[in-house]
């Protein structure tokens, strides 16, 4: 069965979002995976800790991801593969509204451009100011 | 952690065929394993960023999630998570499991009405609704069939929509089974589009509540990480067979889930006082 035609008449927005989610999930699961299975080589367990390290701190995400991930890579830790797979999955939604925004600016959909800026700014101002 | 990802791969299947999102059954059941109530949610919120999308994903390239509904939807849910999850880092802990429970509750009063089969498109499509142009269809694999519908009531469904995302943000859960009611009783769409729209809403909603746990101090990753992992997974082969089950199953399914979360968190709640 072919679905041309089917669901909300965005067919190649559908498309975009459907693989944009997908690898963002699929990217992030495969991190964390490797955070845990180094967690278990590191610590010879898997219990989860209680360590206030494991707590993550910050303030502005996307300072966090600026200032802090390049400085992970050096380590290659566990909490490394975590913490790179938590921001993977905190930006593939981010990144499906941003994409939302530019296919309907490109299609002129401008109810459409409106409703996922106004999506894309409150998310923006509570990642930055949290 | 290892029992954590394997109970979650449970959790993710169940929680997407059930449209409920998964968090909002693991969280109880952490609670009840002690982990604390505010943590637990705060790492529920990031697992159903992945459980939602590694769903939404099937969801959205088969056609039955409607996407331009999600996004008008996702304006009313973000604000909502946001205000409910900035509540839940500053109240007692104690107030959570009583929410909790009277959330599900609200759910499970509303479905057990709409257990019938089959849909039928409102008759009339109010001006704000037919300005959004909220309408589309979907082949439905149990039936064989194309099933088209439109919405009615959007601005209705909005205020709706922040409610649940109150609820959300606060119970660190996708409130999916509210969101579902939302789309069935009042924008008067079929069960398979209301579910679906509802788990791709669920990402963006639970992105809005991470947002305000991230840096709280709430997230522990050697939680998250094995929670994320494994509901995924469930998610993703729940994402593979829903459409091949019949509405009716669905909703059974719905029940019998709800109730026993229900009587959990009530439990804790009262032997908390």
């Amino acid at each position: 069965m072919s679905s041309e035609g089917l669901g909300s008449g965005e067919s190649t927005l559908e498309t975009i979002i459907s693989y944009i989610l997908i690898i963002g999930v699929v990217v992030s699961v495969v991190l964390e995976a490797i955070g845990i299975t180094l967690y278990y080589q590191a610590y010879g367990n898997v219990q989860i800790s209680q360590n206030k390290a494991v707590f993550i701190s910050g303030k502005d995400f996307f300072a966090f991801i600026i200032t802090q991930v390049p400085h992970m890579f050096g380590s290659m830790s566990a909490l490394t593969f975590i913490t790179l797979g938590l921001v993977i999955l905190i930006l593939t939604p981010y990144v499906r509204a941003i994409t939302s925004a530019l296919y309907f600016g490109w299609e002129k959909h401008y109810k459409y451009v409106l409703i996922t800026l106004f999506v894309l700014v409150v998310l923006t101002a509570s990642l930055a100011l949290h | 952690m290892i029992t954590l990802l394997l109970m979650s791969v449970a959790v993710g299947l169940l929680g997407s065929l059930t449209g409920l999102g998964g968090a909002s059954i693991l969280t109880p059941i952490l609670v009840f394993l002690g982990t604390p109530i505010k943590i637990a949610v705060a790492c529920g919120m990031v697992a159903i960023i992945a459980t939602s999308s590694g769903s939404a994903s099937s969801f959205v390239r088969e056609r039955i999630a409607n996407i331009k509904l999600a996004m008008y939807l996702e304006m009313f849910t973000i604000v909502g998570a946001i205000v409910g999850a900035t509540i839940t880092v500053i109240i007692a802990p104690v107030f959570l499991y009583f929410l909790f429970a009277g959330f599900l509750l609200t759910s499970f009063v509303n479905v057990r009405s709409s257990l019938k089969e089959g849909y039928s498109p409102p008759e009339t499509q109010d001006r704000f609704s037919k300005w959004l142009g909220i309408d589309g269809s979907y082949y439905d694999e149990s039936t064989k069939q194309v099933v088209k519908y439109k919405a009615t009531n959007s601005l209705l469904g909005g205020l709706g929509m922040f409610v649940a995302g109150i609820a959300a943000g606060m119970l660190g859960i996708g409130a999916g089974a509210f969101k579902v009611i939302v789309h069935e009783k009042v924008l008067k769409l079929p069960a398979k589009v209301s579910s679906t729209t509802s788990t791709f809403i669920i990402g963006m909603t639970a992105l809005a509540g991470v947002s305000v746990y991230l840096f709280s101090g709430l997230l522990n990753v050697t939680l998250m990480a094995p929670m994320a992992v494994g509901v995924t997974i469930g998610a993703l082969i729940g994402g593979r067979v829903l459409n091949k089950i019949r509405d009716r199953s669905l909703k059974i399914l719905f029940l019998v889930v709800v109730t026993l979360l229900i009587i959990q968190m009530l439990f804790k709640g009262v032997t908390t006082l």
